[in-house]
């Protein structure tokens, strides 16, 4: 039996790879994500992002360093939506796999157990979705976003609203009980106040939790504007426990969730009209230099891959990749890089300005933000007609907002 | 007394913050909101509850039957176009049959020379739910989806004096269908030939096989049934809320309470237990703070099974 | 044969001390410390799951208490790491107290799931407090020492496994334990008071959960109620337990570091096919239970010994132990 405890000991010990590391010709590239576990929805769809742009890099023969290519290879650590499997797959990623630069983690809760490990061996890492400010308040220095906080992008959709007539005068704002929906739920509410809208109710609820009876007392305080922080799953049973009361709001507004495409094809007719926040759309008018031309040309990649429609996490993984081949390529390094060239990469990041398919990317080097992506406008996106289409602001705006909502009994 | 879909009138302002008469006003819906909650629990913790009482198995895997049996629904509706509630009987009859055909597994895991039967049970339905949400994860994906029926866009308003209500119509479905089913299972317990030998089995497993009862056969019946249950109300679940192939955790956690309180085993209590279990979450929601629900919830669990070990009702196994 | 099992025991926790000295592969020191600390957490669940017979499924809130503690006091109280390890340590032991003295009361599933109600409320406390951080979590300082965290658990898992098998295999308490196992009233009858007896071991299974919590939370630098209140510990706890042996500390330590080589090498290896590996430790814990009533360590005694026709059950794992030593 002892024998066995050893044989299972060495079948996780022997096996570490000793690679010649000298004379790669390839980047190594680390993905940590939920693959598994609670988030495995989230972290599946940044695994979409990620693999989408090390294909299209490869197709291109690799990142381009002073004119000669290296292709891309992904090594990939589940987080099993668990921050200690996080760090342990960061461990492994750079002591056993040496890789590059890591492309990160779907939640703040992996991201916040992960960075620290990333910070020991300076090794880069972009992560293409995780959306609470907490991550940037800690200032690591190796660690990067390429989607603005909840803090950047809530308010804006609030104030698009604000500025609707007739002008929406009260509102319920409803957070479910996790990091990132509880942000959202407070950046709805500092929003709202500050346009004028009155806070008629503000409740943190239990994640997972049946909403008809707070929405059913919310209901007869008739709010002009029902605003909900929560996850795909919380917001499709929003949607449809108003539904089953029969109350329309004038406006419903949620977050990250509405432009998946799964909040669509799970409400059909329903999820018409309901408002989001984002920072990116297939329509967005976007020019990128690397990769795909606009965002329009990165949609279509996407959905030949894939068969649904990208939302802004998968592209904001896509970017996170050409965020590091535009900064591999700044900082002139070639693989393997070194602990001097990663500070190099890092430093490059910190200086990147790029425009992509996914917009601008620019880390910020300080404040409250810093080094989430802040080169970003926040778009306020409506469903109409099964897409989220660009509502407010008025630069980027495709059509009308459809305000105020149609009754959900009168929709065909 | 009014009803109607469309002519629900909206209160007045003036009406909105003279707190106590709006108070006083939500109490009806409250009350009726926690009850067709509780409703829909109702047939989570069925099946459980008997398979717990005849065979004393907590199986661990009840989530994921609700999953698979939603799942079931999902597609059949996509194929056949027909409202996921007409295809209620398809599903209970395949996972019957499913439910049939496993529990010989099962009884051997927690029969023979074994230390800790209870243990064993609870174990092995954790395996067999690990198994089946991995199995679901790699068929259906990550994805969350809804099952569209008719009546989930339906409902009434109810107004008297000064009181009223709106009730969801797939809700009340929902609510009309778990009390249909306890009293069918009631009926099958209490009045026939099976539910007889049922209930010996339940009693005192020996005697019963010296009454000539074939306990392995009205087992794998009994198994069959809480499947069959379960993953009816799987289909309901998703016309109410929604689906996903990780849902199964947190009705196997709704089953556990509801079982618990109503006294493991005892079927008659289960509609009380989750008529509290709805409520208290109503009320809390709209009278309480609601952050504190969930932590409401398990407390009052917790106390109520110290205060009377065996349920509510004093009448567990 | 109790020293045959104490030798071996002993060879166990000599070839952890040098692991550390064989390779300086950080990842690979990671991943045996995470064991060793799974082999402390199933060793503990069995005092009470296994020996007492008394399933805890609030194992995981120990481990958590324990953790916030650590967190809380070094961050918010500033208290130096060790001081604030032991406080996690006291603070499981004494919600073992209050919590166990009316909960023990309960039999069989009853206390299963009243333990089980009672870890997800401290998981909802823990969600809606302000001192714990709410659903963000809490961030320790990172020390990210390998080495240090790696002889800490080291430490820490040899002692409670020497403190357990001193309390449970060489002293009258283990078989206190058994007695009231196997038969509560028989116990009582002889002049034991169950009660008390159950609180100790309460205490002493809850104990090790929260130190255990307590040098997660700084090793790890982040937690939440997700990952140190969730399901994870409890349910892999009791599952190491029953698939070692329940009723032994070896079958258990076994078990943990079986499952968990099991599980690190799929996810590490085998990352693309992480939904198989559900399917695959699904399949193997049932059918273990289905197969392997008693556990590895019932496997192991079962095939070495042409066994009398109904050994003792406590016999049958030391006699299987020393057959299979060379």
């Amino acid at each position: 039996m002892r024998r066995l405890v050893a044989f299972a000991l060495c079948a996780v010990l022997g096996v570490s790879p000793a690679w010649a590391q000298a004379g790669r010709d390839h980047f190594k590239v680390g993905v940590i994500t939920s693959l598994s576990g609670d988030l495995a929805t989230g972290g599946n769809v940044t695994k979409r992002g990620y693999d989408l742009w090390a294909k299209a890099v490869n197709e291109a023969g690799g990142i381009e360093v002073n004119g000669k290519r290296y292709p891309v290879k992904l090594y990939y650590a589940d987080a099993q939506s668990e921050p200690s499997q996080g760090a342990s797959g960061a461990e492994r990623l750079a002591t056993q796999e040496e890789v590059d630069f890591v492309l990160g983690p779907y939640s703040s809760g992996v991201t916040l157990a992960v960075a620290p490990v990333l910070e020991k061996y300076k090794i880069p890492m972009i992560t293409g979705s995780a959306e609470s400010p907490l991550i940037w308040r800690q200032r690591f220095a190796y660690t990067f976003g390429t989607i603005p906080p909840v803090n950047y992008t809530g308010s804006q959709p609030v104030g698009a609203l604000a500025g609707l007539t007739p002008k929406p005068k009260t509102a319920i704002v409803l957070g479910s009980n996790d990091a990132f929906s509880k942000a959202t739920a407070e950046a709805f509410k500092a929003a709202a106040e500050a346009h004028g809208i009155r806070v008629l109710k503000f409740n943190i609820v239990p994640s997972g939790q049946d909403l008809i009876p707070l929405l059913s007392a919310a209901k007869v305080l008739r709010p002009d504007v029902i605003a909900f922080g929560g996850h795909d799953e919380e917001l499709i049973n929003l949607v449809k426990a108003l539904r089953q009361i029969n109350y329309t709001p004038k406006a419903l507004l949620m977050h990250y969730g509405v432009t998946e495409p799964a909040f669509v094809e799970a409400l059909g007719k329903d999820a018409e009209e309901v408002f989001g926040a984002s920072v990116w759309t297939p329509t967005l008018p976007t020019r990128g230099n690397l990769l795909w031309a606009d965002a329009r040309a990165y949609a279509e990649a996407a959905q030949k891959e894939y068969g649904v429609p990208a939302d802004y996490t998968q592209a904001g993984c896509s970017a996170a990749g050409i965020a590091f081949q535009a900064a591999v390529a700044r900082a002139g390094v070639t693989p393997p890089l070194d602990e001097g060239e990663r500070r190099a990469l890092r430093d490059a990041l910190e200086a990147l300005d790029i425009e992509t398919f996914y917009g601008r990317i620019d880390f910020a080097d300080q404040g409250e933000f810093y080094h989430a992506n802040t080169g970003l406008e926040a778009l306020t996106v409506q469903i109409q007609g099964g897409r989220p289409v660009i509502a407010a602001p008025a630069e980027f705006a495709e059509t009308q907002p459809r305000y105020p909502m149609t009754p959900w009994n009168q929709r065909r | 007394m009014r009803r109607g879909d469309e002519t629900e009138p909206g209160l007045r302002p003036r009406q909105l913050f003279t707190e106590v008469p709006v108070l006083w006003q939500l109490l009806p819906q409250a009350v009726l909101d926690g009850l067709l909650i509780g409703g829909v629990y109702i047939t989570v913790a069925l099946g459980f509850s008997l398979a717990f009482g005849v065979m004393h198995i907590i199986d661990f895997a009840v989530g994921e039957w609700i999953m698979l049996g939603a799942f079931l629904g999902y597609y059949l509706q996509r194929w056949t176009g027909l409202d996921p509630l007409a295809l209620l009987p398809v599903v209970f009859a395949v996972f019957t049959a499913v439910g049939y055909v496993i529990q010989p597994v099962i009884h051997r895991a927690v029969s023979g020379r074994r230390g800790n039967p209870v243990l064993m049970g609870l174990v092995f339905t954790f395996g067999l739910m690990l198994a089946i949400r991995g199995a679901g994860l790699t068929v259906f994906g990550f994805f969350s989806h809804s099952i569209p029926s008719a009546l989930s866009a339906r409902s009434l308003f109810l107004e008297a004096g000064g009181l009223f209500v709106t009730v969801p119509a797939i809700r009340l479905f929902g609510f009309v269908y778990a009390i249909g089913i306890t009293a069918v299972l009631h009926w099958v317990l209490r009045r026939t030939d099976f539910g007889l030998a049922v209930r010996a089995l339940a009693q005192n497993r020996d005697a019963a096989g010296l009454m000539g009862i074939n306990a392995r056969r009205i087992g794998s019946w009994v198994y069959g049934i809480h499947v069959g249950v379960s993953a009816m109300t799987g289909v309901v679940i998703g016309s109410i809320f929604s689906i996903s192939a990780q849902m199964g955790g947190d009705y196997t956690i709704l089953a556990f309470f509801v079982v618990v309180l109503a006294g493991m085993g005892y079927l008659a209590g289960v509609p009380w237990a989750a008529f509290l279990l709805g409520l208290v979450q109503s009320l809390f929601l709209v009278y309480g703070n609601p952050s504190y629900t969930l932590l409401a919830v398990f407390a009052i669990l917790y106390l109520i099974l110290l205060v009377s070990p065996k349920g509510l009702f004093a009448k567990g196994v | 044969m109790q020293r045959s099992r104490a030798l071996w025991a002993g060879i166990a926790a000599g070839v952890f001390a040098v692991i550390p000295l064989l390779t300086r592969d950080t990842f690979a020191l990671r991943v045996v410390t995470e064991a060793m600390m799974w082999i402390g957490l199933a060793v503990a669940w069995d005092v009470l799951g296994g020996y007492t017979g008394y399933l805890n499924f609030g194992h995981g809130a120990f481990f958590g208490l324990g953790a916030y503690t650590t967190a809380v006091l070094m961050m918010r109280g500033h208290w130096p790491f060790a001081l604030a390890l032991v406080a996690g340590g006291v603070t499981a032991g004494a919600a073992a107290v209050v919590a166990g003295l009316p909960t023990l009361r309960l039999k069989g599933a009853y206390f299963a799931i009243a333990t089980w109600a009672l870890s997800r409320a401290v998981q909802q406390l823990a969600l809606v407090l302000e001192f714990t951080g709410g659903p963000d979590g809490m961030r320790l300082p990172p020390f990210l020492n390998p080495m240090f965290f790696y002889y800490l658990m080291w430490a820490l898992v040899t002692a409670i496994f020497v403190v357990l098998w001193i309390l449970l295999e060489r002293s009258a308490f283990g078989l206190k334990l058994q007695a009231i196992r196997e038969d509560e009233e028989g116990a009582m009858a002889l002049g034991l008071r169950p009660t008390a007896i159950k609180v100790q071991a309460f205490v002493l299974s809850t104990v090790p959960a929260g130190i255990l919590g307590g040098v997660y939370a700084y090793w790890i630098t982040f937690i939440d109620p997700a990952s140190v209140l969730g399901d994870l510990v409890t349910d892999q706890s009791v599952v190491m337990a029953v698939f070692g042996g329940l009723g032994t500390l070896v079958g258990p330590a076994v078990g943990a570091v079986l499952i968990y080589a099991f599980k690190t090498f799929f996810w590490a290896y085998l990352s693309e096919y992480q939904v198989l590996y559900l399917i695959i430790l699904g399949t193997v814990i049932a059918l273990s239970v289905v197969f392997l009533p008693d556990g590895l360590i019932g496997l192991m005694a079962r095939r070495r010994i042409k066994e009398p026709a109904e050994p003792e059950p406590a016999d049958e794992d030391s006699q299987g132990l020393r057959e299979v030593a060379p």
